[in-house]
């Protein structure tokens, strides 16, 4: 059974998923268990998978019985398996989370909705998980289907963000689909490695060059990069917050991982760096998406408003520390994809707290909230320090890692970037942080009641908060066990 | 805004063509697309697989995977239309309509008690307008029972023609559409209800991932049709061939199931009334 592992993770997501859009309609009181054991299950395949690639090395396994340039295979190596683990462990906690919210607001179309949430996950592992480019086209498909359908559900605005998500992402995989074309045309093949030994020879080839812009423009717009970020902020904040959880927290960072996992595996880093010669304008590029995203965070008068283009921004640092081009600035920005999913899911998370208990996100609503909720506040201010990056919280270690890796590789505009949106963040903290504890009103005559939100969305968030510090302490341990053998050697 | 979306599309369209220029020949038989994966597909699927429809080989056994989440997709699509159109809030209307089917003359009954649906004698409406056509329905009365057994044909011959279980799936599912629409919603409803559509749709899927999971169960890879053999009483090869017509049914369940839960939410934007 221990060689199946690779193959389990996504499958048993899958299978569940059929299950529980079955039960929906005969016992929809056992879908959201259904979906918790799916999960609590393939959650653990994928730490077992995690120890296995540590032992053993990358694992490879044949879908169909047939070998890799013939049959679809996947490649469990050490980028991958650890960036499944957090993707498993925020489906896990969001589906947790998420119980109360959707029997109170979904409550006929549980069967569905958790159906395409297990589906949702199905995806996310098989682009994760696979080594071959169009069956990471299917399970994009997947992903996106589901997502369009997840943020359809919310307030009377849903729909409409939905929309324009589903128009803006259907361009973005169509590119993506066409540069897969491309590349079929001049290697006549579809698999990862195998696509890989054959492009050195074709390092002239018009072809090649059209296939790697179609490619990253398809993911840029996936991954909500600066001028196609139009379908993000209303996408993520308009949706239900059992949905946007989810959805903000590895859409994004999943498609970051594509991004990297074509230049590193397919387009190799010798044609992406030196051959096209394009790394100095995608890091200006960064930068100022970096710069705009802050600036429009701050000019958001909601939280989840400001969370989302928060997550804009940490596109730009994840994208432009990749393509500094140097192993700190990969470091930083692997070790950023694995804390940022940790850390937006805390600030998602919180927000979903504060949107069960207060039916509103609006900064005006977060008075008193230190009295009101104060685990789910609690719980706030500690993602807010690791967004931020304050020392023992995750994000501090990949920041540094950025910055220096800024440094390195001479770039000071990214690396004054990077400062000045921290410092943008500790505004927009802070800003809501004095709000819940030094409000204007005198206290004696409105006397505030604590009101916490569920038990079942505060254990979720307890342990996303530890997550996010033992992530911390521990992150020289992930980089020199993992994210050092996923990067080739030929980068210094 | 206009007119930067013309300019945008102008740059990009004129870009795409610009990079067809290095492209192989037009049916160049040296091109890489022909002369890599091609050649070991064409010569070794029929004693791979036997099947001697290469198309099918490739879909549903070396890449069978993919096609797995292809009905997976359909199915998503399913789920996401029912998920935000489907409407179970029962609007408490002042009168309800009923036709008097032997005369054809409407009914507006103010403070209707429940009334059932339909008896023999009249038919629940629910606008005062809904034309009584004789020609249409007894014409898709006569044909769909034709357009269902060629689907089911589709899908079985997939092995040797062109089709199988997507085509034949939304053949079978476009014939109960027409029945659909010739009737009623209500009428096809009690047909196939909404729970048996989904019911089909989810069993269509089940039967490819059970196909897999009962090779993972025999011990060989997810989908490995070859190790089936055991319980098919038959060689490995054809084991592969057999395996790919359960799977071509279960998409062709899945399709059709899907087809007519689409038509159901959407023709009635999620109320199962009337429908169109």
């Amino acid at each position: 059974m221990s060689e199946h592992y690779p193959v389990l993770i996504v499958i048993i997501p899958f299978i569940f998923a059929l299950i529980v859009a079955f039960a929906g309609f005969i016992k929809p009181r056992l879908c959201c268990f259904l979906t918790i054991s799916a999960l609590i299950l393939s959650l653990y395949s994928s730490i077992i998978l995690l120890f296995q690639v540590f032992k053993t090395g990358c694992i490879e396994y044949r879908l169909s019985g047939w070998s890799p340039p013939w049959g679809i295979c996947y490649n469990i190596d050490y980028l991958n398996s650890i960036i499944i683990v957090v993707v498993m462990i925020v489906g896990l906690m969001c589906a947790i989370s998420s119980q109360k919210a959707v029997n109170r607001d979904l409550d006929q179309k549980k069967g569905a909705f958790y159906a395409l949430f297990l589906l949702f996950i199905t995806g996310l592992t098989g682009i994760l998980a696979t080594g071959d480019l169009f069956n990471l086209y299917v399970l994009l498909e997947i992903t996106s289907i589901s997502g369009y359908a997840l943020i359809g559900t919310g307030n009377n605005k849903a729909a409409f963000a939905s929309l324009k998500y589903l128009f803006m992402g259907t361009i973005g995989a169509s590119f993506y689909l066409l540069g897969i074309g491309y590349l079929y045309i001049s290697t006549g093949s579809l698999n990862m490695a195998d696509i890989a030994a054959i492009i050195p020879e074709l390092q002239q080839s018009k072809t090649i060059m059209f296939a790697f812009i179609f490619c990253m423009t398809g993911l840029f717009i996936k991954m909500g990069m600066f001028p196609m970020h139009g379908w993000l902020p209303n996408a993520y904040s308009d949706s239900h917050s059992a949905t946007s959880t989810l959805v903000a927290s590895l859409t994004t960072k999943v498609m970051l991982y594509v991004m990297i996992r074509l230049i590193l595996n397919v387009f190799l880093p010798d044609y992406s760096f030196s051959k096209l010669n394009i790394d100095n304008i995608m890091v200006w590029f960064a930068t100022v998406v970096i710069i705009c995203g802050s600036f429009l965070a701050l000019s958001q008068k909601n939280l989840k408003y400001m969370l989302s283009y928060i997550i804009i921004t940490e596109v730009g640092y994840i994208a432009g520390g990749f393509w500094l081009g140097n192993r700190l600035g990969m470091t930083g920005a692997i070790l950023h994809i694995l804390n940022d999913a940790l850390m937006t899911m805390c600030l998602f998370l919180s927000s979903a707290n504060f949107i069960y208990v207060l039916k509103n996100d609006s900064f005006k609503n977060f008075k008193d909230i230190f009295l009101k909720m104060p685990f789910s506040a609690a719980g706030f201010v500690i993602g807010g320090a690791s967004i931020i990056g304050v020392p023992p919280t995750c994000g501090f270690f990949s920041k540094w890692y950025l910055l220096s890796a800024a440094q390195e590789a001479g770039h000071y505009e990214f690396f004054s970037a990077l400062i000045f949106s921290s410092l943008i963040c500790c505004i927009l903290f802070f800003r809501i942080i004095e709000q819940g504890f030094f409000s204007e009103d005198d206290h004696e005559n409105n006397v505030t009641k604590f009101n916490e939100a569920p038990v079942s969305m505060i254990i979720p968030l307890g342990i996303t908060v530890l997550l996010l510090i033992a992530a911390g302490i521990y992150s020289g341990d992930i980089i020199t066990n993992f994210i050092d053998h996923a990067i080739p050697d030929i980068i210094t | 805004m206009k007119i930067i979306g013309i300019i945008t599309i102008l740059l990009s369209g004129s870009i795409m063509i610009y990079s067809t220029l290095d492209f192989p020949e037009w049916g160049d038989p040296l091109s890489p697309a022909n002369t890599h994966l091609s050649v070991y597909y064409i010569e070794n699927s029929m004693p791979d697989t036997s099947v001697p429809n290469i198309v099918t080989a490739i879909l549903a056994d070396y890449r069978s995977y993919d096609t797995m989440f292809e009905t997976t997709v359909i199915f998503a699509a399913g789920l996401a239309c029912f998920l935000l159109l489907r409407n179970f809030r029962k609007k408490k209307k002042e009168y309800s309509l009923y036709r008097h089917i032997p005369t054809g003359v409407t009914l507006k009954i103010k403070n209707s008690a429940d009334l059932a649906d339909d008896t023999k004698l009249f038919q629940r409406i629910d606008s005062t307008w809904v034309p009584f056509d004789l020609v249409t329905r007894t014409a898709s009365g006569l044909i769909v029972p034709f357009i269902q057994i060629f689907a089911l044909y589709v899908i079985a011959h997939g092995h040797h023609s062109p089709g199988g279980g997507f085509q034949g799936g939304v053949i079978f599912g476009a014939a109960f559409i027409l029945f659909a629409i010739s009737y009623s919603l209500r009428e096809s409803l009690k047909i196939i209800s909404e729970k048996t559509a989904v019911i089909l749709s989810c069993v269509g899927v089940m039967i490819y991932a059970g196909t897999g999971l009962l090779c993972l169960l025999f011990g060989s890879n997810f989908l490995n049709y070859g190790s089936l053999a055991q319980i098919l009483f038959t060689d490995p090869v054809s084991a592969r061939s057999l395996a790919i017509l359960f799977v071509e049914i279960g998409v062709g369940l899945a399709v059709a199931g899907v087809m007519i839960w689409l038509y159901y939410n959407i023709s009635s934007s999620g109320k199962y009334n009337q429908g169109l």
